[in-house]
């Protein structure tokens, strides 16, 4: 065996990322790694590479016990990656950056052999049939282009066990194949591969085996042959069905009307859903598929490339937040300390921040009454805090949730935009931030709820949309929908 | 708190208050005749009274993180504006208030390159500089503006009102007039969302370019009022009488951001930053140090109150 996992467990804090995983990798074999959002495959990856320390269990490495303890050790043995995130130096070029970390070709007197080292690059990328301007720094390649660089760069050393991590994320056909070939010619090397995607098809067409993790467990590890598609989803989901919500709410008017929006940088392209009054309308995408910017894109901090969107019955010709805000829009972001919160500043001005002109007279603050306010927010919502003036950085990650929320409900927003409000808050928020919502729903608002949990978003939507790859797939009425169905849309 | 974190808290919070009053201490103990004297206070009162105006506009722009570089040139540019108009028989209060207009306008224009083509503060404000200094030598031929300045030019930077020169309660003023803009408005109060995070105060809702474009014109403007009051003070205007101003308000404005939590730039510390660098100066020169050894002394203090900062910073986490 290449390489063997046994009883490996990881633990960030209380919380279980990876437990008792047992696993082999055999050299020549490519092998699928597949499972929802928080399955622990990026867990794994990180272990094996030397970013996470295991909390207990053994690895083994051509029948020798290994520890990874860094990215060098991980490296040392062979292992490489290759991320969604590319790993180059935007103003080197690709030989330079091939040869990152690798030893320079020298001239007798010292000086760097740039010809020998272009030659050797160029005639690899010959062999692979790569054709990329390997004299253009790394910033003018376009994302694929710039993961065959570091493809080559894998390529350039004795790399036993490439890692990709959904590496096929904005490729073009032509890109994939040659990603493809490369991969069959890295088997033939006795190369062993870990894929990790959400792309299904490619499983099929590529790996050997298949290992399937759930919430941080191992579920099973199949022959590809052995399996279809529905075998695969139902090994990856629990299925559960959501109970069936009463609707015999009636819903009232759209507030919310987004038809065949699509970003400029293509990331969203042809999403339509609605949202009606007193209506919660979840949005279920994989990593990947678009369904922060797509908000992002209603709210106004993305730009826009074509489409229609409609707010209270009117058109909303190129959104920004503070019209987005006056208009009765707010928008719960997902990065809570880059988009969300200010840290620097107190639970107060946090509070108030979208709301502060209201309250100025004649130019001057009054203090009082947004003391006064922001009490009354830390009460109903029940913030844990010594008071208005506490620096927001000392709350907790569900406090500080909490304070994101205040802030957007202080304009009295008759549309909320939610993208994944309960990430990182303890169950107890978590249980308290639905309430909220399904309560703002009954009082006639419109929400819009992300989520990359599928359980959570059939908890608590009326409706669910699911997009895949910056496309609206199916909009379902969230009436004992299984987590099956939806997930097959996705992988469709 | 153990001993040594006491001590941390205290050199932390009190730190550059502590070295402002420590400074005045030695040179009234070392020359009490020349030093501590009513005169001599108010003296130095007017001495800062234009550091003080400068470094008010750099808090303005320090506060959201950013950098304006030109504002010594510009306070150069607002006195020979000034005292050229004056020379050709502007009424005073024009040529004076055209002066900060002019200045007010260029902030404006670097405000709007920086926000619309999203390019760093600093290079830009240095380019700028630059094109400012190239203006003021195609104004002046590179000579000083001093012949021909009226002497009603000169009454607001020489007028003492009840033995108080003109300049420090105009400085005074704007200490306070800033200080409440900065607390008390919601304008203040979106320049300090902005430095603490530009995205997050983005997406709450806040005009981000908008305010930052007020904001260069602001300072752009207090530079150039600090340079025609120079040229008051003075009766003549040199084309880079204003430029020394500059790394001074900086300094002040960085002495006064080590005195509170998180070291943000604000108008009080501001002041005492003012206050320090003006004592230093004073006293340095009643004592008879040569200029180098003020030079010297001064860098020292500041590069210590950051360091001071730095390790009481810690106790934090």
């Amino acid at each position: 065996m290449l390489l063997e996992i046994k009883n490996l467990s990881k633990q960030f804090g209380n919380v279980r990322a990876l437990s008792d995983l047992s696993m082999y990798i055999a050299p020549g074999e490519v092998h699928g790694l597949v499972g929802e959002n928080g399955a622990g495959k990026s867990t794994l990856i990180k272990i094996l590479t030397g970013v996470y320390q295991l909390t207990s269990g053994q690895l083994f490495w051509n029948g020798g016990e290994v520890h990874i303890n860094n990215a060098a050790d991980s490296q040392a043995l062979g292992i490489n990656v290759i991320h969604q995130d590319r790993n180059l130096i935007p103003s080197f070029n690709g030989v330079e950056n091939v040869y990152l970390g690798l030893q320079y070709k020298k001239k007798p007197w010292g000086q760097v052999d740039w010809k020998r080292m272009n030659k050797r690059v160029k005639a690899l990328a010959d062999e692979l049939n790569i054709q990329i301007d390997l004299s253009l720094p790394a910033s003018m390649l376009k994302p694929p282009e710039q993961t065959l660089i570091e493809l080559l760069r894998v390529l350039m050393t004795d790399c036993r066990l490439l890692i990709l991590d959904e590496p096929t994320a904005s490729m073009t056909d032509r890109e994939t194949n040659i990603l493809f070939r490369v991969i069959r010619e890295l088997k033939n090397k006795r190369t062993a591969v870990l894929y990790v995607t959400h792309r299904m098809e490619e499983i099929f067409q590529l790996t050997d085996r298949i290992t399937v993790l759930k919430n941080g467990m191992w579920v099973d590890t199949v022959q590809t042959k052995d399996v279809n598609i529905e075998n695969l989803i139902s090994l990856m989901t629990d299925n559960w069905r959501s109970e069936s919500i009463d609707i015999e709410t009636q819903f009232g008017e759209e507030l919310l009307k987004v038809k065949n929006l699509s970003s400029q940088d293509g990331v969203v392209n042809d999403v339509s859903f609605s949202v009606r009054a007193g209506e919660i309308a979840g949005v279920f995408g994989l990593g990947g598929s678009g369904r922060t910017e797509t908000l992002e894109c209603i709210y106004g901090n993305r730009k826009i490339k074509s489409g229609y969107i409609e707010l209270l019955g009117e058109e909303y010709v190129s959104p920004t937040p503070a019209r987005s805000i006056q208009k009765g829009m707010a928008f719960i972001s997902e990065d809570r300390r880059g988009m969300a919160l200010i840290t620097s500043l107190n639970v107060r001005e946090n509070i108030t921040l979208s709301t502060i002109d209201d309250y100025a007279h004649f130019y001057v603050l009054d203090d009082k009454r947004q003391k006064k306010d922001s009490e009354d927010k830390i009460e109903s919502l029940t913030i844990v805090t010594t008071g208005t003036e506490q620096p927001v950085d000392q709350l907790s990650g569900g406090n500080q949730q909490k304070i994101v929320f205040a802030k957007a409900l202080m304009s009295q927003p008759q549309v909320l935009l939610c993208d994944e409000p309960t990430q990182a808050v303890d169950i107890k928020t978590r249980a308290e931030i639905h309430r909220l919502i399904r309560e703002l729903a009954n009082q006639g608002n419109a929400i819009v709820f992300v989520s990359s949990d599928l359980k959570e978003v059939l908890d608590i939507s009326d409706t669910v949309n699911v997009i895949a790859n910056g496309k609206t797939k199916a909009k379902l009425p969230n009436h004992q929908l299984s987590s099956e169905q939806v997930l097959s849309l996705c992988y469709e | 708190m153990t001993t040594q974190q006491k001590i941390r808290h205290v050199l932390k919070h009190y730190g550059t208050m502590m070295a402002a009053v420590i400074i005045i201490l030695i040179f009234s103990l070392l020359r009490p005749d020349a030093f501590f004297t009513l005169q001599n206070l108010v003296n130095i009162s007017r001495q800062i009274s234009l550091l003080v105006i400068v470094a008010i506009g750099a808090t303005l722009i320090m506060v959201m993180e950013e950098f304006d570089l030109s504002l010594g040139s510009l306070a150069s540019l607002g006195g020979i504006i000034g005292a050229t108009l004056a020379v050709k028989s502007f009424p005073i209060f024009f040529a004076m208030l055209i002066a900060v207009l002019c200045c007010a306008l260029i902030g404006l224009f670097s405000g709007w390159l920086i926000t619309k083509f999203n390019i760093l503060s600093f290079i830009t404000t240095l380019a700028m500089s630059t094109i400012i200094t190239g203006i003021i030598f195609a104004i002046t031929g590179g000579s000083t503006v001093f012949q021909g300045v009226p002497k009603s030019y000169r009454s607001i930077g020489t007028t003492m009102v009840y033995g108080v020169p003109l300049l420090t309660i105009i400085m005074i003023l704007l200490t306070v007039i800033f200080w409440f803009i900065m607390r008390h408005t919601p304008f203040g109060r979106k320049l300090y969302a902005i430095g603490g995070n530009p995205r997050a105060a983005f997406v709450s809702g806040i005009p981000v370019k908008k305010m930052k474009v007020i904001a260069f014109a602001l300072c752009a403007g207090l530079s150039g009022l600090a340079g025609v009051l120079l040229s008051s003070r003075l009766g003549s205007a040199h084309p880079s009488g204003g430029d020394g101003l500059f790394l001074q308000a900086y300094a002040a404005v960085f002495l006064g951001k080590t005195m509170f939590r998180g070291g943000v730039a604000n108008i009080w510390g501001t002041l005492v930053g003012s206050i320090i660098l003006g004592v230093l100066a004073n006293g340095l020169t009643i004592m008879q140090v040569p200029t180098f050894m003020q030079d010297l002394l001064t860098g020292c203090i500041i590069i210590l109150a950051l360091v001071l900062q730095k390790i009481g910073a810690k106790t934090d986490d």
